[in-house]
């Protein structure tokens, strides 16, 4: 009883974190909307077949002329109730342009961290089981050069071979996770009672299966949260480049057209999925209270 | 061959690639915008040793500039970084409380999003039409103030161990400050720290621009950099054909490249 009351309570706590941090990116970003140059400024209203009345109407239009606070309650309110406001430059409603393009970047992200944490697990897991020094330098070269280049450069090959986005998140990421892993488990694996184990005879894979990785696991699943930011970063090269209808695609067309509404709700949207990830990573290597 | 030799002939490549764009002007004679309209797309020849780009711009002077934009401002963006990161930090882990988890709250928003996300949001909240040095400072000073949080952390972490230090304590028996406990004993201390943080964001520095310049968000044309030097690769047959084009790319692989290897010193350093 006393665990599930604790469970509730930390449950409670991340969540009103978690919409704290919600809320405090929105705003954020809606400072910087504000204060954006050519904030204001729609070239509808230089029209000169427009009547005084459709001016005003263009105005109202633009939220933000009654303050910033007053913007942000009103963009909350209609984003509770799924109303992001529209597009500047695809003229169409932003809810109904997130729900269309977050399946897929979604799909690809997940895929890509599925494939690169399953390579990565296997290829770190490998080099801490034989400590072979081919398999070591050999890792640490792929890796060292994959990190050496450049996510959109990444992107142009996998453009270039028409491999899938899940493919290229995974190959961007790969590296990244391969070093934190490889570290983690190797500072398990250096530990004094992974000595004494080898001493009394204990094989290998057992004391790497039975005691190396559910010492590393609280690391291992707290690296599952910055790896999902990674991977949402290295989409946004990945989708612009290979022209995929995805989130990263929508905020990189968002900035070269500067549709302040739509960079708002998409920070917005991210914000929320990598700090719930963040969140449910955290939950699930919470300690038992003593 | 041992790992300090390996690092000697990294800072050796380093410093050559650096003295390279350091002297660009005397390394290369041409201006990295002057056209030579007759020779588009020219193959490399004694004249122009990388041939020129589809502008007919000789394409060496313009790696050799853009080497000195890449290189030069990347440190400088990690050093920004590093101070923020080593005062916040240093702060937080000494004075600990409210005041830590205010800190540590506010790097935990910005690690969770993506910082190439942000960027380019940032990058939006900036005019696209601006002149092309400043577009270089407002890419690299934007990168500087984004890149805190990770070293952040472990400068926090560090200077939070040694608030219990003995030598600490003894100079707060001697009735030192904080801003004097700061500044004189714990920066002093973290010092390879926050040299190891500075070698590792001088690398992130220099992918993240060549990412943003090849999507069109960093630095500006007529002014070169590794980035959109790059930015005609996504043309393949034109690539395949001028292979040497691709000089910037390799540039940037050797000059990263070297930087891990010297950062895996520093960090042992530390």
């Amino acid at each position: 009883m006393a665990i599930m009351t604790h469970w509730m309570l930390k449950l409670g706590q991340n969540l009103l974190l978690l919409a704290a941090l919600a809320v405090v990116g929105g705003l954020l970003c809606a400072t910087m909307v504000r204060f954006a140059p050519g904030y204001g400024v729609d070239e509808r209203e230089l029209d000169p077949r427009l009547s005084r009345a459709s001016r005003e109407a263009i105005r109202s239009e633009n939220q933000l002329g009654g303050g910033l606070l007053s913007y942000y309650v009103i963009y909350l309110s209609g984003a509770v109730h799924g109303n992001f406001g529209t597009s500047a430059f695809l003229q169409r409603p932003v809810g109904e342009l997130l729900r269309e393009r977050a399946p897929f970047t979604v799909r690809a992200v997940f895929l890509g961290l599925l494939t690169a944490w399953i390579a990565a697990t296997a290829l770190s897991l490998a080099t801490i089981r034989f400590q072979h020094w081919v398999l070591d330098y050999s890792a640490t070269a792929v890796t060292g050069f994959l990190i050496a280049l450049p996510t959109a450069v990444v992107a142009l090959l996998f453009v270039y071979f028409r491999a899938p986005v899940f493919l290229g998140i995974a190959v961007i990421t790969l590296p990244k996770l391969f070093r934190y892993q490889h570290n983690i488990l190797a500072h398990a694996h250096a530990q004094p009672f992974v000595l004494a184990a080898r001493a009394r005879g204990v094989g290998p894979n057992r004391i790497l299966f039975r005691h190396v990785i559910p010492l590393a696991r609280p690391a291992l699943v707290a690296l599952l949260g910055v790896s999902s930011s990674m991977a949402f970063g290295a989409s946004i090269p990945l989708e612009a480049l290979s022209d995929s209808p995805g989130i990263g695609q929508l905020a990189w067309q968002a900035v070269l057209n500067r549709d302040l509404p739509l960079i708002t709700s998409i920070t917005l949207f991210i914000t929320v999925v990598t700090v719930g990830v963040n969140f449910v990573a955290d939950a699930t290597h919470e300690r038992k209270p003593a | 061959m041992t790992r300090r030799s390996f690092r000697v002939i990294c800072c050796s490549v380093l410093g050559i690639i650096f003295a390279l764009g350091l002297f660009a002007g005397s390394v290369t004679h041409y201006p990295y915008a002057l056209q030579f309209r007759e020779l588009p797309n020219a193959p490399p020849s004694a004249l122009h040793w990388l041939g020129t780009d589809g502008l007919g711009r000789d394409l060496f002077t313009r790696v050799v500039y853009g080497t000195r934009v890449s290189l030069l401002l990347a440190p400088a963006a990690a050093m920004l970084a590093t101070i923020i990161a080593a005062i916040l930090g240093g702060i937080a882990g000494l004075r600990g409380g409210w005041l830590e988890r205010l800190i540590l709250a506010s790097a935990d928003l910005s690690m969770s999003l993506p910082l190439l996300f942000v960027l380019i949001a940032l990058r939006a909240f900036l005019p696209l039409d601006v002149s092309p040095i400043v577009s270089v400072v407002a890419t690299f000073v934007t990168l500087g103030l984004l890149g805190w949080p990770s070293s952040l952390r472990v400068v926090c972490a560090a200077s939070r161990n040694l608030r219990q230090s003995d030598h600490l304590l003894l100079a707060r028996a001697n009735g030192y400050s904080n801003s004097q406990l700061l500044f004189r004993q714990v920066i002093p201390t973290l010092r390879p720290i926050f040299l190891a943080q500075f070698w590792i964001s001088i690398p992130l520095f220099i992918l993240t621009e060549a990412t943003l310049s090849m999507l069109g968000l960093g630095v500006m044309e007529p002014l070169p950099s590794w980035g959109n030097l790059l930015r005609g690769s996504e043309d393949f047959s034109a690539m395949s054909a001028n292979p040497w084009r691709l000089s910037p790319l390799f540039l940037l692989l050797v000059v990263v490249i070297c930087f891990q290897f010297i950062f895996s010193s520093s960090e042992d350093l530390a």
